[in-house]
């Protein structure tokens, strides 16, 4: 037990740690760990090839991509500008709305009777036709839910285009204008990166 | 021998009666829709819807006076809206007598229009509205019910505002129709009040019902519904105190003077008495009140007569007193009596009024008689025309107008109302004084149309009266004034001239002469304690006695030769001192004017200053104001910032969720 | 690991409470990326969810569809990505509260 309080609470650090850091990049080992910890409490639940896919797709390949995008539009040294403050505060109804919604759903989830106890097989690890297992959830997978998995596919190509056409090919620069007093006071997003790239 | 209180006629299918009542509606929608392309074939048009709707009158003649089994006369149902609420047409001896006069003498005056309008830019206009009146007038006339009766009411008080309006460029006749209209309304007010509380009694609105039916009101409501016709009768017939616009009606053309303000329209109140016999009878508290209103109109209007100078307005108050009279005489019971008064004073009212046309025709539209004078040199024909009118309104024995004022002071004296006829008399008197200063100023004298007007005390030669008024205005005539020929405006006076002499001679005869035998199925016999019969003869002597009488005075007054040299400064002087009593007409436009017209005035100013901007207008106002302001509450939502749209979805979530949570618990 | 396993009231609980870390996240961040890892958040926080209830019942549907949810969540972050570079490519903020073009 004192291992899931412990699970438990890192999860909740972790999570609060991502929405409240100051730097983006901040946020993004926050997330990491938050996924890590996730995929641990996968394994308690049986579920070992999620687990791995949470840290393979999730922590692998997603959080890269963030840390690309932060590269991308941050000013090398300076952190991100940001300008005034148009709601201010508002985090204070976010966060009371927050935890009614919580509090509404944590109530009707312990009152209710249909949670019971899990009648899944404890399972033993390693057993190829286990619960939650890689060949459990492969014949799954290919049998009974085919469609969804070709769906996805599909899904997934018209993200990589839908990527591809909004954001290559980078319009050539407007001509050149008279820079604004404003625009003097910080460095252009874009110059260094391409510097870099090539 | 009475057949029945009011009989509903004999029933059945009498298609000449459509064709009397509705030709003059087809010639006057006719004019209407196509006046202008007609030009001036509108006149024979009217002319001939009327003047066959008059023949037609004539072919049902044997339908009107049939008696069977109870019931007299003809009776065609039209529809029925409700029970209770049945139209028809009801042509009886009563509906006869006042359609003859409305078709004839309607024809003569029609025809006679031709010529006295003959160039008017409005020519089918005016024909129009004529006919129009003709078919209002039969509507009333017709109609078998109260509810028809009221629609022929106000519809031909719409078409005597119309024809008195006529010169409409004349701020003048504006104002006069206005003033007739609204006086009117006041009269129609009444009539439906009646209807109502008639409705409320017997459930139904036909004749034929209420007059059966009597028994159903108590004495207190009959007086009240007898009350309240009267009222009406009072507004349309000019009686005391909604006379005053009359005399002002007078702003109208001379035709239309003389068919809707002496023969037709105005006698609507006596038929109305008249047809509702039965509720008169039955009432005496009504009977005195009507008689006695009567009376008092008599003298009032005759004193009033006296101190006119226009020769329309003379007559316009001598039309007043003749109805006074007639309605006295109906108001004691006298039912046959008032009715041939109606009869002859149609005949010789018409008579002086179109006469008095040629005159004012003849003159370029003058109508003060202190600027003519001397015309019976000039205008031999008018004058022989207006001779015959004035004997016959003076009741010269031998004339028709003395049998119907004879008939009518013996049946009040017979009566039991000795008062009345001593008033009676008396303004017999008065009418014989005004009636022959009218002629002797007319028609004696040197001639002073070329008199400076102040020399003769005529303080505004710019208000009504005088040629500088009543004349048209250049614009409104043809260029080349077309002069009709004259027989269209002498040839219906000419015609008049018979019956005004002789129609009476058919109540020659006491009761036994034609006439009263014509009503005896029609009218009940009203017998009151106290009446005592004067001889016929010592009747008529006595009448004619006071005549002489009146007829010297004004041969005294106007006519004797030292007073014709002198005429200048005699009419002079008595314009100067007329009492202001009677050239204000006793005050009564003045007392109406700061008893309703001030005050609703008032109302007025008060609803449009104040109601109508702050409480009218500030609903809307606020309306408006509350749909902006709930624009801009709502327009507050849209910041346009992601973070505010993303809590308003959590927002929405969380109400989700506690309603399903908590529903779901409570089920 | 299984012998970790804490009754399920537990996982839904934890998930509950991460679903609206992520909100929160969401609404009062500024930063648009933060604002997307917020929305990684609830999604995983969804994804546990499902997996204690097939769990629960035995039933690897919801293993399935955790996996859907995570490749759907791949492509809905990179399209993110793509749309956040792409506006603020040349803006001076990079802020969310500047992309207010729907204010009215």
């Amino acid at each position: 037990m004192i291992a899931f309080w412990l699970l438990s609470f890192a999860l909740i650090a972790t999570g609060v740690f991502t929405i409240t850091a100051s730097k983006p990049v901040y946020s993004v080992v926050g997330l990491l760990g938050n996924f890590v910890i996730l995929a641990i409490l996968y394994l308690t639940l049986n579920a070992e090839f999620l687990a791995v896919i949470q840290l393979v797709v999730y922590s692998g390949a997603i959080l890269i991509l963030f840390l690309f995008v932060i590269a991308l539009l941050s000013s090398g040294v300076k952190p991100f500008d940001i300008g005034p403050d148009r709601a201010p505060r508002i985090g204070v109804p976010a966060f009371v709305l927050a935890l009614i919604g919580l509090c509404v759903i944590v109530f009707s989830v312990v009152r209710a009777a249909v949670v019971g106890a899990p009648n899944a097989p404890e399972g033993i690890t390693g057993q190829a036709d286990a619960f939650g297992s890689v060949g459990d959830f492969g014949v799954a997978l290919f049998t009974k839910n085919l469609l969804p998995f070709e769906v996805t596919a599909l899904v997934l190509m018209v993200a990589v285009i839908g990527v591809v056409l909004l954001a290559g090919d980078e319009k050539p620069a407007p001509p050149r204008r008279k820079p604004h007093a404003r625009d003097l006071e910080r460095e252009p997003i874009v110059k260094p990166v391409e510097k870099l790239i090539r | 021998m009475i057949v029945s209180a009011h009989p509903l006629g004999l029933e059945g299918s009498y298609p000449l009666l459509f064709l009397i009542w509705l030709l003059p509606l087809a010639g006057a929608l006719l004019l209407w829709a196509f006046g202008p392309r007609f030009k001036s074939f509108a006149g024979p048009i009217g002319s001939t819807m009327v003047g066959v709707a008059f023949l037609a009158t004539l072919a049902e003649w044997h339908d009107a006076t049939a008696i069977s089994g109870g019931l007299a006369g003809a009776h065609q149902t039209l529809f029925t809206w409700m029970p209770g609420f049945t139209f028809g047409l009801l042509f009886d001896r009563l509906a006869l007598i006042w359609t003859l006069v409305i078709t004839g003498v309607g024809f003569l005056i029609h025809v006679y229009s031709m010529g006295y309008l003959a160039g008017d830019k409005a020519f089918a206009r005016f024909f129009a509205y004529l006919n129009f009146f003709i078919f209002a007038m039969l509507t009333l006339v017709l109609s078998d019910n109260f509810g028809g009766l009221l629609v022929g009411w106000g519809l031909v008080g719409l078409a005597s505002y119309f024809l008195i309006g006529f010169w409409f460029f004349k701020p003048t006749a504006v104002a006069a129709a206005r003033k007739a209209f609204v006086i009117n309304v006041v009269g129609d007010i009444g009539i439906l009040f009646a209807i109502v509380v008639i409705v409320a009694h017997v459930g139904s609105i036909s004749y034929g019902d209420t007059f059966l039916q009597i028994g159903a009101f108590s004495p207190h409501d009959l007086f009240i519904v007898c009350l309240a016709l009267f009222i009406g009768c009072a507004a349309k017939s000019a009686q005391v105190p909604l006379h005053t616009w009359l005399p002002d009606a007078m702003e109208g053309p001379t035709p239309v003077s003389a068919l809707i303000h002496a023969a037709t329209m105005v006698t609507a109140g006596v038929y109305l008495i008249a047809r509702c016999a039965p509720l008169w009878t039955a009432s005496a508290d009504a009977r005195e009140l009507v008689g006695v209103i009567g009376a008092v109109t008599a003298i009032a209007g005759a004193v009033l007569g006296v101190a006119q100078w226009d020769i329309k307005r003379i007559l316009a108050y001598s039309t007043m007193s003749q109805i006074g009279y007639m309605i006295m005489a109906v108001g004691v019971g006298a039912f046959d009596s008032g009715v041939l008064h109606f009869l002859t004073h149609a005949c010789f009212k018409a008579q002086l009024f179109l006469g008095a046309g040629i005159i004012i025709h003849n003159l370029n539209n003058e109508q003060d008689v202190r600027l003519m004078g001397g015309l019976r040199k000039t205008m031999p024909f008018a004058f022989i025309a207006m001779l015959t009118g004035v004997l016959a309104i003076c009741g010269v024995p031998g004339f028709s107008g003395s049998f119907s004022k004879d008939a009518i002071l013996t049946a009040t004296l017979a009566h039991g109302h000795p008062w009345l006829y001593a008033i009676g008399v008396l303004t017999a008197g008065i009418t014989a004084y005004y009636m022959f200063r009218l002629l002797f100023v007319v028609f004696f004298g040197p001639y002073r149309g070329n008199v400076d007007p102040s020399d003769l005390g005529i303080r505004h030669p710019e208000l009504a009266g005088t040629a500088a008024s009543s004349g048209h205005h250049p614009e409104e005539t043809d260029a080349h004034h077309a002069h009709a020929p004259a027989w269209l405006m002498s040839g219906p006076v000419a015609i008049l001239i018979v019956p005004t002499v002789l129609i009476g001679w058919i109540a020659f005869g006491g009761e036994g002469s034609p006439w009263k035998t014509f009503w005896d199925p029609v009218f009940p016999k009203v017998s009151e304690a106290g009446g005592f019969v004067m001889p016929e003869l010592a009747g008529t002597v006595l009448v004619f006695a006071v005549v002489l009488v009146g007829f010297a005075l004004a041969y005294l007054q106007y006519a004797a030769p030292k007073v014709l040299a002198r005429s200048v400064p005699r009419l002079r002087t008595e314009s100067v001192r007329m009492p202001p009593v009677l050239a204000n007409a006793y005050y009564f436009d003045a007392a109406i004017d700061a008893l309703f017209v001030r005050p609703s005035i008032l109302l007025g100013r008060f609803f449009g200053s104040f109601v109508d901007p702050l409480v009218i207008e500030g609903v809307v106002h606020e309306t408006a104001h509350t749909a902006s302001w709930l624009g801009h509450l709502f327009r507050s939502f849209q910041t346009g910032l992601v973070r505010v749209y993303a809590l308003s979805i959590v927002l929405g979530a969380a109400c989700f969720a506690i309603y399903y949570v908590v529903i779901g618990a409570a089920r | 690991m299984t012998q970790w396993l804490a009754p399920m009231e537990s996982y839904i609980a934890l998930s509950a409470v991460m679903f609206f870390l992520g909100v929160v996240g969401v609404i009062a961040r500024r930063n648009p990326l933060i604002v997307l890892m917020s929305i990684e958040l609830m999604f995983n926080a969804a994804n546990l969810a499902l997996v204690t209830f097939a769990k629960l019942w035995a039933n690897n549907a919801g293993h399935i569809f955790a996996f859907l949810v995570v490749t759907v969540a791949a492509a809905e972050a990179a399209i993110g990505l793509a749309i956040v570079v792409v506006a603020f490519r040349r803006a001076q903020y990079v802020d969310v509260d500047e992309a207010s073009v729907l204010k009215g």
